[in-house]
């Protein structure tokens, strides 16, 4: 692996994480509020990588690219563990369903678009 | 806007040690993400230690919470790639691994985070030892 490969995934990695962190606090999580930045984001991040694995599966982006957008763009974009602190927060807060609803709302979410962007791009 | 570069370079580090787990540990589309879910696992422990614990120290600078919660934390950890595996293990025709990856995911990363943020808010209760005043003792 190349010096500016591995440069080119963590410069995107980088800048994808500060578009996360402005999405997060352009949605402050409150009393009544899921925390919908990182949800945002999250599906956002699926929907890309299911394109990009359709792509890479008719050979139309080379490996390099597929490395930077996976691992870089949308490795940088999402979080796992910012999603599970904050529900399982929610849950120990006593907002139990609130909690509920971001672990299912999250996966079912983010499984139909990754799909979705698989097929439509394969 | 100020913190942003602190997220950027704890987004570069975070990114960094998961390319590393994932050269160590490649799999193929067809094969157990073992390095997506590692890196989760421990990326979900130490930031709800950090939330429960560090996080809630008096005067803890804000670029702290920034660079390494949102940017080393939330980077090195992925959701995206665990989409991207239950997709390409269902579109292979193997979803029984996809299930198991799944539930394997939920409970050991979910319960990393929740055993992150007992241990964490374990550590707020303790009362930090005095620093000796170096100055009396001279």
């Amino acid at each position: 692996m190349s010096t500016w490969l591995v440069l080119g995934v963590l410069v995107t990695g980088g800048a994808a994480a500060v578009i996360r962190y402005f999405v997060s606090r352009a949605f402050p999580v409150g009393p009544e509020r899921l925390p919908l930045g990182v949800l945002i984001v999250n599906v956002a991040g699926s929907l890309i990588g299911g394109v990009v694995l359709g792509l890479s599966e008719r050979a139309a982006v080379s490996a390099d690219v597929q490395l930077i957008l996976l691992t870089g763009v949308c490795g940088g974009l999402t979080t796992f563990s910012t999603w599970s602190v904050e529900t399982v927060e929610l849950t120990l807060t006593g907002r139990r369903r609130a909690g509920i609803v971001n672990l299912i709302g999250t996966l079912l979410l983010g499984f139909l678009v990754c799909g979705a962007g698989y097929l439509l791009s394969r | 806007m100020r913190l942003a570069p602190g997220v950027f370079l704890g987004g570069m580090v975070g990114t960094g040690l998961r390319l590393g787990i994932d050269q160590a540990l490649p799999h193929a589309d067809t094969d157990f993400p073992a390095s997506t879910l590692i890196a989760n696992t421990i990326g979900a422990f130490i930031l709800g230690w950090l939330v429960a614990g560090l996080w809630t120290r008096p005067g803890l600078p804000a670029w702290v919470k920034a660079a390494l919660g949102t940017g080393v934390l939330g980077s090195f950890t992925t959701y995206s790639a665990v989409m991207v595996s239950l997709v390409a293990l269902g579109a292979a025709g193997f979803p029984t691994l996809g299930w198991i990856y799944l539930a394997a995911t939920l409970l050991l990363g979910f319960g990393a985070a929740a055993l992150g943020l007992q241990l964490g808010a374990q550590l707020r209760h303790r009362v930090l030892p005095d620093i000796p005043d170096a100055g009396s003792t001279l």
